[in-house]
This record gives C-alpha cells, structure tokens and sequence, in this order.
C-alpha cells in the first residue's frame, strides 16, 4: 500500500469529504484513517447497502385506494415510490391496477396531509394527545371504519374487547351489501366465486362490476376475457349509465328503483316462452314472477315487453350466463332467481372457500352502520367514539344530521391522514400513515373464498416523522387498555410478522421474506357448499313516474373520485369522467326530453331541492339517463379536504333522505326532488364537447356476427 | 469512416426501397402499438398511468377548458356508431339503447409525421427505434407541429407548471425524464425510459431483448390488456403477428385486405402519415 499522498488525492478527498459532511451529517463513516495511512475513502453520499443509485426496485405490497385490497409493486428509487403497477402474482388483479390505484402515490404525497396530532385543531405532541384522551373518554369506545380486514380487525377487536366491548362499525358508502344478502339468503354464501370470464351473457341490474362494484379491476380483468372469443353479450339496466352500461351491448333505462320488477318479469318471460321451470326456486319467489306481468313491469319501469324478450332471448341463447343485482336487496334476489332458472349456480357462481383464521375476514362495510352509528350517538349510547378511513359528515344522507349525532359523542378521535368534514367535528385527530408508509394485511374484497391474504409493507420511509400506522395505533391503544398476550409487541410489524409466522408454520427469516417478496400469504382454508335455500320476500316497489315538476335524484358512483375520499387528487379531479369528460366540477345528467320539458339547455345552473337541502349546478344533457331521473355522481363538493377538493362541485349525497331499504337497512340511493333553473348558464369544462364522429373513422364498430364470420382472425 | 458519397448512396439506397417495399424504413426497431376497442371500458388507467410515469402536469379548471391540458393520452367518448346505426332497425333515437364507445388517443408516431418537417429547429424527429421524438432543450416553441398534427395529441406548456407539484408532491416525480418548462412542446414517447430501462437490465443480464420486456405504462396497467406494445420489424414479436393477422400494411394510404372485415384499421389514414397504432374496432351485439 502507498502511504504518499500527492496533491490532487488529498484535493479529492477534502472535497468528498467537505460535500459528504455537509449531506450526511456526522454518523457516516469518517476518513480519519487516512491519518493513519490507510488509503481507504468511503464516500459520505454511499447510500445504504439496498439502495442503488439510478435503479428503481420493485417492492410488493397492497392498494388500499378502495375495499377491492388489489397486490400492488412499488417502484423505489433512491428511497422513494415513485410509480405502482399491478402485482402480476395475485388471483385479484394479475398485475393491474385502476386509476384511483396509480393514484394512491398523490394519496401518500399529498400536500395537505395531517403531520401531527391536533386538539382542537391546534398542534400537539403525541403524548399530549393521548394524555387528552385518556382524561376525556368515558364509557366504552366505539370504533367507525371502513372496511377492514387482516390483521388490523383482529387487534380492533382486541381493542374493543379490552376497552369494555363497544361496538364497531364499518361504514362503505359504495358496497354491495344487498346482493350479499341475496346470496346469503338463496345460496347460504353471502360471497360466492362469480366468473364473468367463463360466462356468455352477463346481465347486471344496477350493479357497476367494471366501474365501482366489489372488486372492479379484477371484473375487468374477467370481462377483458368474457370479450375473447366466443365473445360474450353484456346486458346492462339501469337508471343512470355507469361505466358497466358504457360497455354494455343492450343498455336499458329502467325508472329509479324498478330494476327488481324488470328482472321478474324476465324471469315471467323465461317461465312463459321457454318453459323455464321455476318449481325449484325458494318459496315466495314463483309467486313474484307470476304477478310481475309484462304490463306491470311496463307500468313500474317504462320498460316494454320487447325488450324483456330481448333480454330473455339473449339469456337463452348465451348459456351459461351470469344476473348479478345490486341497489336494494329486491333487485339482488331477483337477478339470483335468474341465476338459478338458468342454472348459473355451480357453473359461473361457484362457493367460496372459507378462511380458516375467520376473525382475520372481511369486515364489510355498509351504510346500516352509519344510521346505527347516528341512532346510537342520538340516544347517548356512545361515549368515545374513533373515527378512521370514512367521512360521515360527507357521506350521510341529510335526513340523517349526523352533526347533530356526533356533537352528541363525549370525545371522538379521528385516525386520519387528511382534514376532512369529519375531522372538523372531531375533539382529537391523530396523523395516520399513508398506505405506502405502513404496515397490515387485507383479505381482498372477493379473493376471501381463496384464501389469499395481501401483506402490506412500507415502501418507503414515512414523509412526516410524526404520523403512525394504524396498526400501530391500534397496537398502543389495545396494550394501553390492558390486553393480555400483546405486552411484548414493541410495534405492530412485530405483531404482524409473528401472527403471520405462526399462520404459515414458520418464522425463520427466508419464510419472512418469501412473504414480502410475494406481498401475498396463503391462509388455510376450508370447503363450503352453497345450502337449501329458505323462503325469499319480495316486496317490488311501486314506483311510478314522479309529479309534474319533481324528478327522481340518483347519486352515482364512479371509479376515480369514488365516494368523495379520492377528490383531493389532482390526478383524478383532472382525469375527465368517463361518461360526461367533464373535469374539476360536478354536473347533473337529465335526459334531453325531460330538459326540453324543463326548458334546459346544456350548461344551465339548476337548483336541486329535497327535503333535506338544495345544491346547485350545472346540466348535461344525454339519452343515458331516464327520463323520471337526474343523475348526480357522487365525490365532489367538499367544504373541507385540502386544496384540491375544497369548494369543487356539489355533494348529491345530502340530499338523499336516509329511507333504508326493508331487509338489508342500507339507504337506498334515490330521492325525490324539484329541479329550478336558476336563468344562469356556463359552460361544462369537458375533454370534448361532441358525442359524434361526424362520419370520420375514429371509433369504429362492427356487428358482432360480422366478427363471428371472422372468429379465426380476431 | 462514411464518406459523404457513401451516404449519398445509402441514403438513395433506402428511399428506392421504400419505394419499392412500402412502409421500409432504415430503423433498428419500430415500436408500435395495438388497441382492441372491444377491450377497452374507457376507465381511464391507462391515462393516469401516463400522468404518473411521464411527469405530466395538472392544470384545473380553467386551462383545461382552454385546451391546456397536458394528458399525453386521452381517452374519447362517442355515442354514434355510423354503422351500428345502419345495421339496427330498431334503433330508438329517444334513449340510449347501447353502451358508447371508447377512444384511447395518443401519439399516433407517425413514419410519416406531418410534425416533423415543420419544426423549424429541427425538435422533433425520427429515432432509429422508428418514434416520433421531441428533443426539449432543442423546442422553440413555435407550435408548428401542433397545428400539423391531424391527431391533436401534441401539447404545449403554455406556463410554467412547476405548481403543479408542491412539496412534497415533486418527490414522486420520475427522475428517468424530465419536467418540462415553459415554451415546450410535449407529447408521449411511447414511455422512452421504460425502453431504456429494459435494454439496460438484458444488458446487464447478459443476454438479448425479449418480446414483452418492454411495457409502456398505459399497457401494463390496463385492466382487461387491451393495449399491446412491441417491436414491429421483430418478425415474432406478438404485435408484429396481431398487425399481419389483421392485413394492416406500413406504407399505405388505403389498406387492399384479402378479408375487408377483418377488425384491424387506422385512423386517419387517407392522410398517408402512416401512423403506428393499430386499432381494433369495438363490436356489438345488434
């Protein structure tokens, strides 16, 4: 070795380490050995072992962007996450991922993030905040989530347990709790295996499967090959067009709340042209399907007996078929009695398996929980309650005043990352971690039935040193109100590698990383028939057409500002509705008809009154909504959310009157309304403002025979 | 060492085989693109996709409606299907009786690109992977090549749109490309670095590039795949194969099919601009 050090070495060395000092701070490996005559320079900028400067590296680990639980990949490039695409090894969504999941990275970079616990809205530290509350609460705590599953529900559980049992409630604005109950009713399995990709026909009744409903990348990855040949027919009745009526091959306006009618009198169609026999189908439902006429389904639905035989002839002719039915629980026990007509059952609808670990499964969220959460807090049942991953104060329904609730609640803790209308009402709110900063583990909304459990990791180190994951917080609380067994958990990764170990037979580090690697753990499972089947009630509403001057208010739901929790996303507010392209704003759909009737022209400012509020804005007039209707989608109209939410569009969801569905107590999602011109008119910010192709070849289309003379060439 | 005349002669050497072999040009590769309509829900991933991996801006409101948005790829919806309408007798004009169709609409790359001849610096130009490329430190900004562009998918930074990342939103930022400033024209380069990326890990792996590889970020994140990518001059390549299954040709301004009902067809393509993405025309069930 040379001890000699000339001048342009030692040059080199001072301006490393003059550079090195100033970044790196003084933990990093000093060059003090250089004095001793060694040659040995160790750089100040080496990065840590796993990090290669200029090469991304991909991490697994789980979208939590909705309740559909997709397995993501993380890019990470000098320790940060940059991009996320689709974990190509999960059953759920092989590898894709939708828009509000690439979005999940402005989720975690958001400006407008909590960064440190506040009371009152005023900064605190931690231990204030959770002095605070230890002195205020009173009674036992309750918790209002979001769907939640994995690892986190148990320690919630826990929590609760120790804490003197309250109660919890997992609120979803967008869920599918009335066809849950339809399957629960008629099959015995309240989330059996659907397979649009081994159907031919698919006929959905108000359920969104490619747009918003379950699980929806995972249905357009189905859909993607229920398309290849043969080619499947997709069939869609609805109100108001969603993303799945955009697609459908027959689109059929049905009138607010009519769809279980048309469904029956398909099913009268089915027993009546083509000897369908309906012996076998639960009590209640033959006699259904014997008063719901063609006439009748006219009367309620607007929908005329040719086209119910459409329906049924396309049924008939692409078997096996798939009826799925969601919006009240009437229109799901429908399209299930369609399934099993049809013989659907056992060949595109097949029993999910059961999840071993049962306290480790989905915890489904419903829109009953938030009216059971505001009658409890009306009565003075709940003393301290804990907010986390849903914005009541948004999502309510205005008949409901679940302000008036909450101010009722002793102490509420809101577990949040964002400032919202919830978090405004809330004593005490605790900075959360974002998904790509934390720990957990989520059985998909679909994927329970495999048994395939996602693991979350951290992609990369937390933006703001103050904010915890939820496990962790969960993991404090549950430890603090003197859990047994949990004393020897530091932290909540502790916690989830131990109890994911224990699951799998194994906790040696190869195992461990095998896991992470995979983002994915297979939990055992058992075998599940579907069970007899007991009496189904149909009470088919009467709806008829509304009073001169009123319309029916649909609140629809769109994948990309969701239920409102995605609008702080500049990605999403800018990404124009796939129906409307409208961007940055709320719109409200009629019909050209009903709008000529109104005097309306494209653009115009209309008030919208119900019994519990008035919000104004702006129309568009398409043929993809009924006539008796006016479609606002839901998501926008924030009056606290950041920067980018803040005073955008209106909120439809405060007008509904909170009227509950009989079996399920979810509310329904219509209301009746006026509709006013207010005289102004301006106009609707749109990707494009024509509908037409002006005879150009852009889009083109062919019959779908024309494709079945050239099937070996497409 | 080419001589000045030796370029004369290859260069002559290509434009007669062009001439005689329609749509031949002198690349190493030529990525091109395939989109099945009749895949496509129109959910737009593939269009946030784009806004994550290529740094593009958001602009609100207010430029959007001037037309300053910056989405490389956009996603068109249409309610009229001229031959739909022909077929279907019963077509009720009152109410929508079918679903719409979607349009995923990005750089067109162009062999014959209306863009190029017009930049005045010369900004815009072939690469040997046969893309149409915008070199941003060289872009004036005269917008030439947007008002040439029959596609429309060229967009211009009217400002300066460094606010569209506030802290710490600009950590998301891609560092393989650049964020562009003011006065620059900028469109999709068919995800470049993703390219670049992929040449580099079989470099590194010591072995050749694969078919599939390389996957633009509209591609890999497309719910139902009906985006394809790939290298058109790879005889084996799975777009080269989708392109001849469908008798599309390169270098022609009217396609003579053997099978005029095959799905296959570009768009615009009476223009003879010779465009690289191959649409699949959506299907319906009368």
């Amino acid at each position: 070795m040379a001890t000699k050090i000339d001048r342009r070495s030692f040059l080199k060395v001072l301006g490393l380490g003059g550079a090195g000092a100033a970044l790196a701070g003084c933990d990093m490996p000093s060059y003090a050995t250089m004095e001793e005559g060694e040659e040995q320079v160790f750089s100040y900028l080496a990065p840590e072992e796993y990090v290669v400067p200029g090469i991304g590296v991909w991490y697994a680990s789980t979208c939590l962007q909705c309740s559909a639980g997709c397995g993501v990949h993380g890019r990470v490039r000098e320790g940060r996450a940059l991009k996320l695409e689709g974990n190509p090894d999960t059953a759920v969504n092989k590898g894709k991922l939708c828009q509000m999941g690439q979005a999940a990275l402005q989720t975690h970079y958001n400006p407008d993030r909590i960064t440190s616990p506040r009371i009152g809205g005023k900064n605190v530290t931690w231990p204030e905040a959770l002095a605070f509350i230890k002195e205020k609460v009173t009674g036992a705590p309750v918790w209002m989530t979001g769907s939640i599953s994995g690892h986190q529900a148990v320690l919630l559980d826990a929590h609760l347990n120790a804490s003197g049992g309250g109660a919890h409630y997992a609120v979803e604005t967008i869920n599918a709790q009335a066809w849950q109950a339809a399957c629960a009713d008629t099959l015995g399995d309240a989330q059996p295996n659907l397979h649009i990709d081994k159907a031919l026909c698919v006929l959905s009744f108000g359920a969104d499967v490619l747009g918003t409903w379950v699980s929806p990348v995972k249905f357009m990855a189905d859909y993607g090959k229920f398309r290849a040949a043969p080619r499947g027919v997709l069939t869609v009745v609805e109100p108001a067009m969603t993303l799945s009526g955009a697609n459908a091959d027959h689109w059929v306006a049905a009138r607010p709340g009519s769809e279980a009618a048309v469904a029956l009198g398909v099913a009268q169609v089915l027993a009546s042209e083509y000897s369908v026999s309906t012996s076998a189908l639960p009590s209640g439902a033959a006699d259904a399907i014997v008063a719901m006429t063609p006439e009748r389904v006219n009367a309620l639905s607007g929908v005329d007996a040719k086209t119910l035989s459409k329906i049924a002839e396309t049924l008939m002719s692409n078997s096996p078929s798939l009826v799925i039915g969601d919006g009240s629980y009437e229109t799901a026990a429908a399209a299930m009695i369609l399934n099993l007509m049809l013989g659907n059952v056992g060949a595109t609808i097949t029993p999910s398996a059961e999840l071993v670990p049962a306290d480790l499964g989905v915890r489904s969220g419903s829109t009953k929980a938030l009216a059971d959460f505001a009658a409890d807090a009306q009565a003075g049942r709940i003393g301290t309650a804990f907010i986390t991953g849903t914005n009541p104060a948004f999502t309510a329904p205005g008949g409901l005043k679940i302000e008036d609730a909450l101010s009722k609640i002793g102490l509420k803790v809101a577990v949040a990352m964002f400032e919202d209308e919830t978090t405004q009402l809330c004593d005490v709110v605790l900075p959360l971690a974002s998904s790509l900063e934390d720990w957990g583990s989520h059985v998909p909304a679909t994927g329970a039935g495999r048994g395939e459990i996602h693991v979350q990791q951290p992609l990369m180190e937390k933006l703001h040193p103050e904010v915890l994951g939820l496990g962790d917080i969960l993991l404090g609380l549950t430890q603090d109100a003197g859990a047994d067994g949990l004393e020897d958990f530091e932290d909540y990764y502790g916690y989830l590698r131990t109890a994911i170990s224990a699951m799998i037979g194994a906790d040696f580090e190869p195992e461990w990383q095998a896991v992470l690697q995979a983002g994915k753990v297979q939990a055992p499972t058992a075998d599940r028939s579907f069970t007899a089947n007991g009496a189904l009630n149909f009470n088919v509403p009467e709806t008829k057409a509304p009073p001169a001057g009123r319309l029916s208010l649909i609140t629809t739901a769109r994948q990309g500002l969701f239920d409102g929790r995605h609008a702080n996303l500049p990605w999403l507010q800018e990404a124009p509705d796939q129906i409307s392209k409208a961007v940055w704003d709320s719109w409200a759909e009629i019909h050209p008809t009903t709008a000529a009737g109104l005097g309306l022209k494209d653009g115009d400012y209309v008030t919208i009154t119900s019994d519990s509020g008035a919000i104004t804005t702006r129309v568009f007039l398409y043929k993809g909504v009924h006539p008796d209707a006016i479609a606002v989608p839901m998501g926008r109209g924030h009056t606290h959310y950041g920067r980018y939410a803040t005073g955008i569009g209106v909120n439809p969801l405060n007008l509904l009157d909170g009227t509950a569905d009989g079996r399920t107590g979810e509310f329904l999602n219509t209301t009746s309304v006026r509709v006013q011109a207010t005289g102004d008119n301006r106009h609707l910010v749109r990707l494009m403002d024509v509908d037409q192709q002006y005879g150009r070849k852009l889009a083109a289309t062919i019959s779908a025979d024309q494709l079945r003379r050239n099937q070996g060439g497409a | 060492m080419p001589s000045l005349l030796g370029n004369i002669f290859k260069g002559w050497a290509d434009y007669s085989k062009g001439n005689e072999e329609g749509g031949h040009h002198d690349y190493e590769h030529m990525y091109a693109l395939a989109i099945d309509l009749d895949l496509c829900t129109g959910c737009n991933a593939c269009s946030t996709a784009c806004y994550a991996e290529n740094n593009l801006a958001t602009v609100g409101e207010d430029k959007f409606g001037a037309r300053q948005a910056m989405h490389w790829l956009r996603v068109e919806r249409y309610f009229d299907e001229p031959d739909m309408d022909k077929i279907e007798e019963t077509n009720d004009t009152d109410t929508q009786s079918r679903g719409a169709s979607f349009l995923p609409m990005m750089c067109q790359h162009c062999n014959a690109a209306p863009c190029e001849p017009v930049c005045p610096v010369g900004a815009t130009y072939h690469t040997v992977d046969g893309l149409n490329a915008q070199v941003y430190n060289r872009c004036i900004g005269s917008r030439y090549c947007a008002n040439n562009c029959p596609f429309r998918v060229r967009y211009f930074n009217f400002y300066d749109n460094a606010d569209s990342w506030p802290a710490p939103m600009d950590q998301q930022l891609n560092p393989d490309l650049s964020v562009r400033s003011k006065g620059v024209m900028e469109k999709c380069s068919m995800c470049l670095q993703r390219t670049r990326a992929a040449r580099d890990t079989a470099k590194r792996e010591g072995r050749e590039l694969q078919d599939g590889d390389i996957q633009t970020a509209c591609q890999q994140t497309c719910p139902t795949s009906a985006i394809m990518f790939g290298d058109l001059l790879d005889e084996t390549s799975a777009i080269s194969k989708i392109w001849k299954r469908h008798q599309v040709k390169l270098g022609v301004y009217k396609q003579d099919k053997e099978n005029p009902e095959l799905r296959g067809y570009r768009i615009f393509e009476e223009l003879n601009v010779d465009t690289k993405v191959l649409y699949l025309e959506r299907v319906r069930e009368v």
